[in-house]
């Protein structure tokens, strides 16, 4: 066995096994109940990575029978991060009522852009691989990638905007996924006109989700933020207008 | 070619927005340290006028077109500055009533979630309101009124005064800050 194998197969097991922590310790922490779609979501990975690793193992090897089920696997997971995504927006309006209008206008008018726009470059991309079914995997993990980091670049810009404050947890969620999503899309468009060979592709990938992984750890075991109460340090001059304000509306 | 050459950059810029955020997000918590420096004062009598169609009325039958134009677009230039100032104390706010709605006392915790929501509404009119100001100031001729900033404007006023006198009730009004 290669160095390089012993790296392919530590990248791949290594963040299942940190997954299995991470399960462990949100069950502890009563959060699969907060996030039940990224709990899904993680368990899910879970078990895919260990029957992709069984099939690999057996007489079918790295052959056809792999790769559907890694077609299979690849689109389940892109299904679940949506449900991830459509479960960070829900939480985060659900804090700010006076912006759940506006919120789901952003989602609604941001994911049909996206979709236009993902739709277009993958039809309009040409396919290197002789399978069929990896062709199609691959331009629908393309249009996933664009259609994740652009939904959660509008919700990070959103809350930006109207200065909103991220639970620890929901933020680490959002950025892990983000990452994930942005190198994803990077690397399937340099992969899709040869500009990178499938192992550094699979090396890049695999290696940015044992970081997304570490990032999903380091979040959920953070302890939540308390924002202290500054109220009262303001210069006299702005409470003079502030004052002066009140009067006059209490005079009308 | 282009297109993965577009995909890449894309992804790039994306990618440096999420981690400039992280940094953002770990130190989101220092920068609500000095919230007094950064407020800045709003005459919304001023504003008022400056948006008031009857006073634009007046000034454009009173006043040649040319010099209607160049006084409507200084004007909603005006209207602009005030509106940026009122949504930054609203970012401000928002801020300052998020550890609010988290109070032990419910009326502390409703009115810091009435300050919140109208904030957030205000900002939302800000959202609106510039880019229909900077369209005026194209079309000087179009109508523009932005009223709802004054109002929601005032009422957040009110608001911050109240959470402040349920925060201190021993202090009075100035306290509201």
């Amino acid at each position: 066995m290669t160095v390089s194998h012993i790296l392919w197969y530590y990248l791949w097991l290594a963040p299942k096994v940190l997954q299995v922590i991470l399960l462990c310790g949100m069950v502890r922490r009563g959060l699969h109940r907060q996030f039940p779609m990224f709990f899904v979501y993680t368990a899910l990975q879970v078990v895919q990575s260990g029957v992709l690793l069984v099939i690999s193992r057996s007489h079918f090897g790295f052959g056809e029978e792999y790769f559907r089920a890694y077609s299979a696997a690849t689109a389940v997971s892109a299904a679940v991060r949506f449900g991830i995504i459509h479960e960070l927006f829900s939480h985060f309006f659900r804090q700010y009522p006076a912006l759940v209008g506006p919120g789901r206008l952003l989602l609604r008018g941001a994911t049909i852009a996206l979709l236009l726009v993902a739709v277009g470059v993958a039809v309009s991309a040409p396919g290197n691989s002789a399978d069929f079914l990896l062709n199609v995997t691959y331009a629908l993990d393309r249009i996933a990638s664009i259609l994740q980091s652009g939904l959660l670049i509008s919700l990070f810009v959103f809350s930006r905007y109207f200065v909103l404050s991220w639970r620890n947890q929901v933020f680490g969620i959002a950025l892990g996924l983000g990452i994930f999503a942005s190198i994803e899309l990077a690397m399937s468009a340099m992969r899709l006109y040869g500009l990178v060979s499938g192992t550094v592709f699979d090396f890049v990938i695999m290696g940015t989700y044992h970081c997304c992984v570490l990032i999903w750890m380091f979040y959920l075991a953070l302890p939540e933020r308390v924002t202290p109460h500054t109220l009262n340090p303001l210069p006299e001059h702005n409470l003079d207008i502030w004052n002066r304000e009140l009067q006059r509306l209490l005079q009308r | 070619m282009i297109i993965t050459t577009i995909l890449v950059l894309v992804a790039l810029l994306v990618l440096s927005c999420l981690l400039w955020l992280a940094r953002a997000h770990a130190s989101a918590a220092k920068a609500l340290e000095n919230p007094a420096e950064h407020i800045r004062a709003v005459d919304i009598e001023a504003f008022r006028n400056l948006v008031d169609p009857d006073e634009e009325e007046f000034l454009r039958t009173n006043l040649p077109p040319v010099e209607f134009r160049r006084i409507q677009r200084e004007r909603l230039r005006a209207a602009v500055e005030y509106i940026s100032c009122a949504a930054h104390n609203a970012a401000i706010l928002v801020r300052l009533a998020d550890a609010g709605r988290r109070s032990s006392d419910p009326a502390t915790a409703e009115a810091a979630q009435k300050l919140v929501d109208n904030a957030l509404r205000l900002r939302l009119y800000a959202l609106h309101a510039i880019p229909r100001l900077y369209l005026g100031m194209i079309l000087p001729g179009s109508r523009i009124s932005p009223v709802r900033i004054a109002e929601s404007y005032e009422q957040m006023t009110r608001l911050v005064v109240l959470l402040g006198c349920l925060q201190y009730p021993t202090r009075g009004v100035s306290a509201a800050l």
